[in-house]
């Protein structure tokens, strides 16, 4: 396996020059990161001829294109950076021997949670991923399908994905794929927009707007062309339900999307993939070549002469991008620092026009939604609430992975019916919600049904779904603390409250802080009040949850913590 | 003035500002318009001349209906909004983060010759009683020692990350010299590189340094006059170096002139100059300045004479060109380091007592 002493992606003569690779994308939509990958992969790393070609092709100040391609985890500017091997060391795999296993690898530096709680520890080599809990363990595994769905259960996303071939063009058009669409298209947008309204179908990456809202402000918007972008850069830790999705059931996607641009008259899309999921990429560049093969995509795809296509564009690591005017920003090939709002995507988003920006999980439910109407979608929830919701479950459980609850369906019985409860004899301590961004629930705040109302009355969110659970043999402070490092690591640096404050809040849980318990929670809770209020986005403002629910619920803990570290 | 309402008053809308009803232009921000009320709204990142950014939370406004406060700088009023400016809560969060401010930064006074705004942190410092040592912990920036340019101190040691200096540097100067690098608290202020200053796209025309709100970018040639003696006193006048007529303010201290900063509200430059308006200013009061009339005597070398003679001398050979050659002969070059008034003296004297137009300035701009 070689891991080591790669010095570039290509043997010889089959090389492509700067100026083969500047052509091939110059005149491409968002030319900047798939040219800044073809250089580092080319190369071994992003040197600084490369950098300077790339400045004066695309006309970007050379300073500003250095400044962005220090923002990412994974565009080394050192010779051979770019086959480092990179080892996770996020939430989960910490409790699976991350660090043992990093040591165990010369070269190989750390990097947050790619996505892959579910199984053994994975490991970025270039552009595939291998898992294991050791070196000699290490292989490259598909993804996960989510576990059998309960049989009372009715599926809305995952209703076909078991079914071999799914990803396929024709195995998805034989399981009922793309025939929403087809009926769709022959109706008028106007009437699609309401079919979302009805269903009640919102937004999935955690922000929970209602989509229909969302395209049909879009589709009244001034200004054209206008985009379709699925946000597909799963980065919250704890959090892998995106890879299940695009990895069997691609073309669900896709025909979200071509709907959503049908419903707002949009003419392109994009998919933006986070870095970490390379053979997701491969998987939905084939997609979409089916699609653009089948007339799905291309001049005529909504109509005659009624063009609509679609491009991948993969991230290049930051945990950022995911804010969805970041991860705009990171499309244009500009600083992904978060733009201010209002105003908001649908009227200013990519390059300055009306754009919608969806979930995967959210445009992968639309095609069920055409299939099967409002109703049926609506009615998936419990009592009130509608549809259903991916969780991705990790962590202290017998059977980690995906699954596709009601709206509204308690968490407890997820954890301890559906995935087998908390293994070797332990007890439930904690899971955190939201993957990181909702901080812990613990004691009687587990009997919580997942929705957010109600687990926003617990002081916490349900946000993209990601839950991770803790038994009771874990550090709380230790899992506080990791959070913590993420969220500063993550920061985009761009407002002061969240900079700063995930900097002091680190060094707090790390045990840097005041010595007397008083200063120490004074300290933290004001920390944590200023960034949840004042940070310009949602990192600075979710990242206190952590700390605030750690002081809530172990406050034993806390206390001992300050003593120890005095 | 746009009035669109045709009430006549030059305003769109209304709003309610501390419970004021007060007037508001379309596309205006709430911090605009508070300002235009004299409120007195704290702000690090900001600069009238910049794109609002939103970075130092500091302008924080209550806006009823809104769950958190906002930022006033990058909201823009509509009609019918009710934000509040002072309350508890807003000081309580200023404090909060001017604390945290002070905690990431090795000073937090610096020589007020820094830069024009170098003074804002400690004097927000010292309003909100913000000198706590809280928040102790890692400082953030790396300061740029080796660069050895004459100009600009790149001591970033006391960055607090606002962006004024790459903000500046695009928007107004357009140079794109300067970027951001790495994420969160690991952000540093960069050239391309990281290289030094001389080796990239800056122009030194200075205005990083006057934006600068701690003084982590400084004037290197005002602070080696750190010693003089004397209160610092600034003089409005024009540059005399080309014709755009930037406004700038000559700082001296008893007779010696010790640095210039550009004028804010100069009308032509807005706060901007360039590398020789900035900071060529040493001529002034260098010993190899010319302070007394000479003339080349028979032996061929210059030799101190007095003012008549030196005049005289002078004469004599404007006079014989003219006479042998005609008014045309002569042509007037004024100095861009001259006064205004030594120029317009100059050009009185070619046109008047020659009759001719052939008068130019070095620095013709």
């Amino acid at each position: 396996m070689p891991l080591f002493g790669y010095a570039g992606n290509y043997d010889g003569m089959n090389t492509p020059s700067d100026a083969e690779l500047l052509a091939k994308w110059r005149e491409e939509p968002a030319p900047l990161l798939p040219l800044l990958h073809e250089f580092h992969e080319r190369d071994g790393h992003l040197s600084e001829n490369a950098l300077r070609a790339i400045s004066d092709d695309l006309r970007i100040p050379i300073a500003d294109l250095f400044g962005t391609v220090t923002f990412y985890h994974h565009f080394s500017r050192d010779p051979g950076g770019y086959a480092h091997a990179r080892v996770c060391t996020g939430p989960i795999c910490a409790l699976q021997g991350a660090d043992e296993l990093l040591a165990a690898m010369p070269n190989a530096h750390a990097m947050p949670c790619p996505g892959r709680c579910d199984e053994p520890i994975p490991v970025l080599d270039r552009d595939r991923v291998l898992c294991g809990t050791t070196v000699a363990e290490l292989a490259a595994r598909p993804s996960p399908l989510p576990p059998a769905p309960h049989p009372d259960i009715e599926e809305c996303v995952f209703a076909h994905i078991r079914t071999p071939g799914r990803a396929t063009l024709a195995g998805y058009r034989a399981t009922g794929g793309y025939s929403g669409l087809e009926d769709a298209l022959c109706g008028r947008p106007g009437a699609l927009l309401d079919a979302i309204d009805a269903s009640g179908l919102a937004g999935r990456g955690g922000a929970g707007f209602p989509t229909g809202r969302k395209w049909r402000a879009v589709a009244e918007a001034a200004g054209e062309p206008r985009t379709i972008v699925c946000n597909a850069d799963e980065g919250e830790p704890g959090c892998f339900k995106d890879r299940a999705l695009m990895d069997y059931d691609p073309h669900a996607v896709i025909e979200g999307m071509i709907a959503a641009g049908f419903a707002t008259g949009a003419t392109r899309g994009f998919i933006y993939l986070r870095y970490e999921y390379p053979d997701t990429m491969r998987i939905l560049e084939t997609a979409l070549e089916e699609a653009r093969g089948d007339g799905l995509l291309g001049a005529d795809a909504l109509g005659p002469g009624r063009p609509f296509d679609l491009w991948v564009r993969r991230g290049a690591g930051a945990y950022i991008c995911g804010e969805e005017t970041s991860l705009l920003n990171s499309l244009e090939g500009q600083h992904p620092f978060p733009r201010n709002r209002p105003p908001f995507p649908v009227t200013h988003g990519y390059e300055d026009l009306p754009t919608v920006v969806n979930n995967v999980e959210t445009l992968a439910s639309v095609p069920h939604i055409l299939v099967h109407g409002a109703e049926w979608y609506r009615g998936l929830g419990i009592g009130d609430h509608a549809g259903t919701k991916v969780i991705s479950l990790s962590g202290d459980v017998a059977r980690p992975g995906n699954y596709e609850v009601p709206m509204g369906f308690p968490l407890m019985t997820l954890i301890d019916d559906w995935a087998g409860g908390v293994p070797r004899g332990r007890k439930i301590q904690a899971v955190t919600m939201a993957g990181l961004s909702g901080g812990f629930l613990a004691g009687e705040a587990l009997d919580v049904t997942l929705d957010e109302p109600d687990i926003r009355s617990k002081g916490s969110f349900l946000g993209a779904g990601g839950i991770m659970v803790f038994d009771d043999s874990r550090d709380m402070i230790e899992v506080a603390h990791s959070a913590m490092e993420f969220f500063a690591e993550e920061s985009c640096g761009k407002c002061f409250p969240c900079r700063i404050g995930t900097q002091r809040l680190t060094e707090r849980l790390h045990g840097d802080g005041p010595p007397d318990i008083g200063a120490w929670i004074d300290e933290v809770h004001d920390l944590g009040d200023t960034m949840m209020q004042t940070s310009a986005c949602g990192l600075g403002q979710a990242a206190p949850l952590i700390t605030e629910s750690l002081i809530r619920y172990f406050p034993d803990r806390v206390s001992r913590h300050v003593a120890e570290s005095a | 003035m746009s009035d669109n309402s045709g009430n006549g008053t030059g305003f769109d809308f209304e709003i309610t500002l501390d419970g004021e009803k007060v007037g508001v232009r379309r596309g205006e921000s709430l911090y605009e318009v508070s300002e235009r009320h004299r409120k007195e709204i704290p702000t690090l990142c900001y600069d009238p001349r910049l794109e609002a950014f939103g970075g130092c939370r500091l302008c924080i406004v209550e806006l009823d209906g809104a769950r958190n406060p906002v930022a006033s700088c990058t909201t823009r009023a509509e009609s019918g909004m009710r934000i509040t400016t002072r309350s508890a809560r807003l000081d309580m969060h200023r404090r909060v983060l001017m604390e945290m401010v002070a905690s990431e930064n090795r000073d937090t006074d610096v020589d007020p010759l820094s830069g024009y705004a170098s003074q804002e942190m400690a004097v927000l410092l010292d309003r909100y009683e913000a000198r706590t040592g809280r928040f102790a912990g890692a400082r953030s920036g790396r300061s740029r020692p080796d660069d050895d340019n004459p100009f600009i101190l790149r001591d970033y040691e006391n960055c607090i990350s606002c962006y004024r200096c790459v903000r500046v540097c695009a928007e107004q100067e357009g140079d794109y010299a300067i970027s951001v690098m790495n994420r969160g608290f690991e952000t540093q202020i960069t050239t391309e590189f990281e290289g030094l200053l001389g080796d990239s796209a800056c122009t030194f025309c200075g205005q990083c340094i006057q934006t600068c709100p701690t003084g982590a970018l400084a004037d290197i040639k005002a602070l080696a006059n750190a010693d003089v003696p004397g209160e610092t006193e600034k003089t409005r006048t024009v540059c005399p170096y080309c014709g755009v007529g930037c406004a700038v303010d000559l700082m001296s201290r008893g007779d010696k002139l010790i640095g210039v900063q550009p004028a804010m509200d100069g009308p032509a430059n807005e706060g901007a100059l360039c590398v020789k308006g900035q900071f060529a200013f040493d001529f002034v009061q260098h010993p190899d300045r010319l302070a007394y009339p000479m003339v080349r005597g028979e032996d061929g070398e210059l030799h101190e004479t007095d003012w008549d003679t030196a005049l005289d001398r002078a004469a004599a050979g404007f006079t014989a060109a003219v006479e042998d050659h005609g008014r045309h002969s002569v042509y007037g070059v004024a100095s861009g380091r001259a006064p205004h008034e030594a120029a317009y003296m100059m050009q009185r004297f070619i046109r008047g007592a020659f009759g001719t137009n052939q008068i130019d300035n070095c620095s013709r701009a």
